[in-house]
């Protein structure tokens, strides 16, 4: 020290500030360690979840033909606005509610929806605030770029019907997988997100899983403003699967137009080959656009729409052939017949039953339509006897008549390809029930049942199962829409982080026809009595073409009692076929809600499909054109 | 008045610190190139550090001693430019009027010169008292001459800045000889007063939110905002601790920087690019050059022909252990953000300049330890 100054101590507080000096440093550097040394690699992820995002790029899902390859449904291209969750991570969402609302013209509780089921999500997710938006609305979001980096327009393919109403019920819809779906967790073990596209209802729902492509996404470099800088690595989604149904579109125009003629436009038509059990046609009315669903989600006039569609009382959204429940009326006769010559209540040779104009049950007297005296089995198909019913209802017993349900398998679901498929209820169903309020099943109820009523409803598509099976004699085949998915190829190289392997096609996979076992003269004697109700002055004599034999089987079902069986209340008309009687091509039911009597209301809604057909296969074929 | 640089010069010259210094600003350009990569504030600071050599060497071979005489001329100077800044003259920048504007020289900050007039000023009245222990009339006055500068530092405002001129003058009165116990006592009113000044400030609202918000990422960082005012503390220390153990030498597609998380990298987060650049071998290796820089720097204190240069010396390296101090821990989340330049690091030509002409006096004052 140079400077002499004891009494300051001077060297020794130069050397305190030098020890200071040395402290700080040292503890500088100790936190260094533990930033870079100790949890090096948790900054190092942190920073990079910040700087690379994930943009999907959605798969178009697989398109839709009929039997002849006429586009049912397909996918095109629209424009949305995406909301992604990482900018918004940390700004009250509520401020940006006004934004959008206005500047994209949308409803404000939509628009609050949305934020608050984005902010829950993971990183780095987004979801689509608006679809199908035009020229205005992406320019608005261009504009906003750096105001709003949440928001992006990104090219999706959407869903689109291009024959509206038509086969809607079968078609479905798809739409955004709903909350309730997300939590299932079969769902989330799939990897389901908010915000996917799923198939709701019908052929869409049913088959979601091959329609459905995978994703693939782009993963990009972004600055602290969520801006792309480079793209990293693009992985290619695969579309869904191409699929080709039974249905043919003509034959379905045919159905959809026989129930707009009809005289309370609410019934259904179904026409299936009974060779096979493809669907050709299954008409529903009324009917909705699916469309709707696809793109009016996410705007009030859209979702008022919908609404409606909830609320309508001739209820539009039902699919009557596979929900709907009847009572069958006269067309249970069928399967009570076969019913009764399996049981052995009556033979080929000894089929004749009292009719009597009717029964009396205790001191209730139930009326036939007629007076028929004694007539055999073919006879009282024909004439549609419900005095013979009665009696044979009551010789077989309600167990004969449950063995005959059981046999038919009217206590299940058919297994048709569509979901929401109900089951029909039968005595079967009713008899603990009723056992339990009344004591005991009364005859009264068995008379009833044994002409389709009372405790029997139906769903039409399980009466044209068995009507079909009847006209094969006893060949009983699952009615479906599936004919073939496509196969669809891989993406990118095989060993690529990137590769999706291919997805192989197939054919509808066929169970074992089910036996409904009769001896060939007792299935003469049921086709005899149904030939006659179209060809020999049955029920339905006013339907009789000349160059095809049909056969089938009316029916007239109450929807109140006798005398209050009008307007509102009319019964529901039915009529279920096949033809040609001998060897069906074709089996076409038709059921007309509150219409009146099944000849006048039904059966020319099926002659019109089997005229269709006729006219249709003397045609040739779009494919044949093609070869020629 | 420039020195002829005799044989003697030479000989004494003190090329340690000198090399160390050029090494740590070159060292610096290296990471202001990392940090923006596109941008030419590289070849700025280049010529930034090219006119500090300059002011340097002048300085170095000046006699300190006339300069110190004449530190009432470069204090008035001081003071007359800080009023400048406040005048229409003075550029507002983020809200400071901190700057002169120089035509086509660019910007200058006089805040950043003034403290050499102020610790000259300061080394003249102290150094020219006698033995004994500081009395309250020194003090009083030692306050009165940095109180000037500091009152108009705080008037642009730029707390920031005025922050570092504290280190000077408690350097000054700390190696002027007083009393221990006061020093003990100021230490435990400081412990006191600041969290007490923190919560008065905050209930009154004295304090604006922003600056809450810088403090409490500091104490909480798991609880603030990660968008608002604690995002630039988190970013930094995201930042440092992806360098790891050697960094990931200048890869532009991964850089906090040039992503545009981390925000000022070319002059108050430099610290962070250097450590996401260089890891934390290149962060300790720059910790120990400036801690052999500092330790040659005080070893020229002690070897001080006069109390006058000990003290600017000392003067001059307290505010740069401050200053480094408060700008690591601002990039390693443990102080607040505070826009203090790391000295002879952050690009800047104030800072730069101004850190060359004070090391530029330490050699004056070590060349001159033999001369009486």
């Amino acid at each position: 020290m140079k400077i002499n100054d004891h009494i300051q101590n001077l060297g020794a507080r130069i050397g305190t500030i030098q020890v200071l000096a040395f402290i700080l440093l040292t503890l500088l550097g100790v936190r260094l360690y533990f930033l870079q040394i100790v949890h090096g690699e948790y900054y190092s992820d942190k920073a990079e979840s910040q700087r690379v995002r994930l943009i999907p790029i959605p798969a178009p899902r697989g398109a839709i033909f009929d039997r002849h390859g006429k586009l049912l449904v397909d996918s095109r291209p629209t424009y949305n606005v995406v909301l992604s969750n990482e900018p918004l991570k940390s700004i009250n969402v509520n401020d940006r509610v006004d934004d959008y609302a206005k500047g994209l013209e949308m409803d404000r509780s939509f628009v609050q929806e949305r934020l608050a089921l984005i902010k829950k999500q993971n990183d780095f997710e987004s979801m689509v605030l608006k679809e199908n938006v035009g020229m205005k609305d992406i320019t608005w979001v261009e504009a906003h770029t750096l105001e709003f980096p949440e928001l992006r327009v990104e090219l999706q393919p959407q869903r689109y019907y291009p024959l509206g109403m038509t086969l809607a019920h079968v078609l479905g819809y798809v739409g955004e997988i709903s909350p309730k779906q997300l939590e299932d967790p079969e769902m989330q073990a799939k990897g389901f997100h908010p915000g996917d596209i799923v198939g709701k209802g019908g052929l869409e729902q049913y088959y979601d899983e091959y329609l459905r492509g995978k994703p693939g996404y782009r993963k990009v470099l972004v600055d602290s403003r969520g801006r792309v800088q480079t793209e990293l690595e693009v992985v290619q989604p695969q579309s869904g699967q191409d699929m080709v149904t039974t249905i043919d579109l003509d034959m379905q125009l045919e159905a959809e137009k026989q129930l707009a003629n009809s005289s309370t436009k609410r019934g259904t038509v179904i026409a299936v080959d009974p060779n096979n059990g493809e669907i050709i046609a299954m008409a529903s009315a009324p009917s909705f656009d699916p469309n709707v669903f696809v793109r009016g989600s996410s705007s009030a006039e859209g979702r008022k729409q919908i609404a409606a569609y909830w609320q309508d009382e001739k209820r539009p959204l039902y699919n009557r052939a596979i929900q709907g429940r009847y009572p069958p009326g006269s067309t249970f006769k069928i399967p009570m017949s076969v019913g009764a010559l399996q049981e052995g209540s009556i033979t080929v040779a000894h089929s004749n039953v009292l009719c009597g104009g009717g029964i009396t049950i205790g001191n209730k007297f139930t009326r036939c339509m007629g007076s028929h005296g004694t007539p055999p089995l073919d006879y009282a198909i024909t004439k549609s006897c419900d005095g013979y019913y009665y009696h044979l209802g009551l010789k077989m017993g309600i167990e004969g008549m449950i063995k005959m349900i059981e046999t038919f398998e009217f206590d299940k679901r058919t297994g048709i390809d569509l979901p929401n498929e109900k089951v029909p209820q039968t005595p079967k169903t009713w008899m603990p029930y009723i056992l339990k309020h009344e004591g005991k099943w009364s005859d009264i109820r068995t008379v009833y049942a044994s002409v389709g009523q009372d405790t029997v409803v139906m769903t039409p598509i399980s009466m044209i199962r068995a009507i079909a099976a009847v006209g094969m004699r006893g060949k009983e085949f699952t009615p479906h829409f599936l004919k073939e998915f496509k196969a669809i190829g891989p993406v990118g190289q095989e060993g690529d982080i990137a590769y999706i392997p291919p997805r192989a096609g197939f054919t509808y996979q066929h169970p074992e026809p089910r036996l409904i076992e009769l001896q060939p003269d007792q299935w003469d004697l049921i086709l005899k009595g149904m030939w006659g109700v179209v060809n020999n002055g049955g029920t339905a004599a006013s339907i009789r073409m000349p160059n095809l034999e049909i056969a089938g089987k009316t029916g007239t079902a109450q929807v109140a009692e006798l005398g209050k069986d009008t307007g509102a209340n009319k019964d529901h008309a039915w009529f279920d076929s096949f033809a040609p009687a001998n060897k069906p091509e074709l089996a076409v039911l038709a059921l007309i809600e509150n219409s009146g009597f099944g000849a006048a209301n039904a059966a020319p809604a099926v002659k019109g499909m089997y005229e269709q057909y006729l006219a249709l296969k003397g045609q040739p074929s779009p494919e044949n054109v093609a070869q020629k | 008045m420039v020195a002829i640089i005799e044989k003697q010069n030479f000989r004494d010259f003190d090329w340690v610190t000198t090399l160390l210094a050029l090494m740590i600003s070159a060292f610096g350009v290296w990471m202001i190139h990392n940090a923006l990569p596109t941008e030419s504030l590289w070849s700025k600071q280049i010529i930034g550090i090219g006119v500090g050599v300059v002011a340097f060497v002048v300085v170095s071979f000046s006699d300190y001693r006339r300069l110190i005489d004449t530190a009432p001329v470069f204090y008035a100077v001081g003071l007359v430019m800080l009023l400048l800044v406040l005048t229409p003259m003075g550029a507002t920048i983020n809200g400071q009027k901190a700057w002169l504007a120089l035509g086509p020289l660019g910007r200058f900050q006089p805040s950043e010169f003034v403290k050499i007039p102020t610790v000259l000023m300061l080394a003249k009245y102290f150094g020219a008292r006698k033995a004994g222990n500081l009395t309250l009339k020194e003090m009083l006055i030692g306050s009165a001459i940095f109180g000037g500068p500091l009152l108009l530092i705080l008037l642009e405002p730029d707390v920031g800045q005025a922050i570092t001129y504290f280190p000077i003058l408690a350097a000054m009165f700390f190696l002027s000889g007083i009393k221990i116990r006061y020093v003990v006592l100021a230490t435990v009113a400081m412990a006191i007063l600041v969290p007490a000044a923190w919560i008065a400030g905050v209930k009154t609202g004295k304090i604006k939110t922003y600056q809450q918000e810088r403090i409490n990422a500091i104490i909480n960082p798991e609880s603030v905002d990660p968008r608002g005012y604690g995002y630039h503390t988190i970013q930094s220390t995201i930042t440092v601790g992806k360098g790891g153990l050697s960094g990931n030498q200048g890869d532009p597609e991964t850089s906090q920087s040039v992503l545009k998380f981390l925000p000022e990298p070319q002059s108050d987060f430099i610290f962070a690019v250097t450590a996401e650049n260089t890891g934390f071998i290149g962060c300790v290796s720059l910790l120990l050059a400036y801690a052999l820089l500092l330790s040659g720097m005080i070893g020229g204190a002690r070897e001080a022909s006069d109390r006058a240069g000990m003290l600017v010396i000392m003067a001059i390296v307290c505010g740069m252990i401050f200053q480094i101090f408060m700008n690591v821990g601002m990039a390693l989340g443990v102080l607040p953000v505070i826009g203090v330049p790391l000295p002879l690091m952050s690009a800047g030509l104030s800072a730069i300049l101004s850190t060359f002409v004070a090391i530029g006096f330490v050699i004056s004052v070590k060349l001159r330890r033999f001369v009486n």
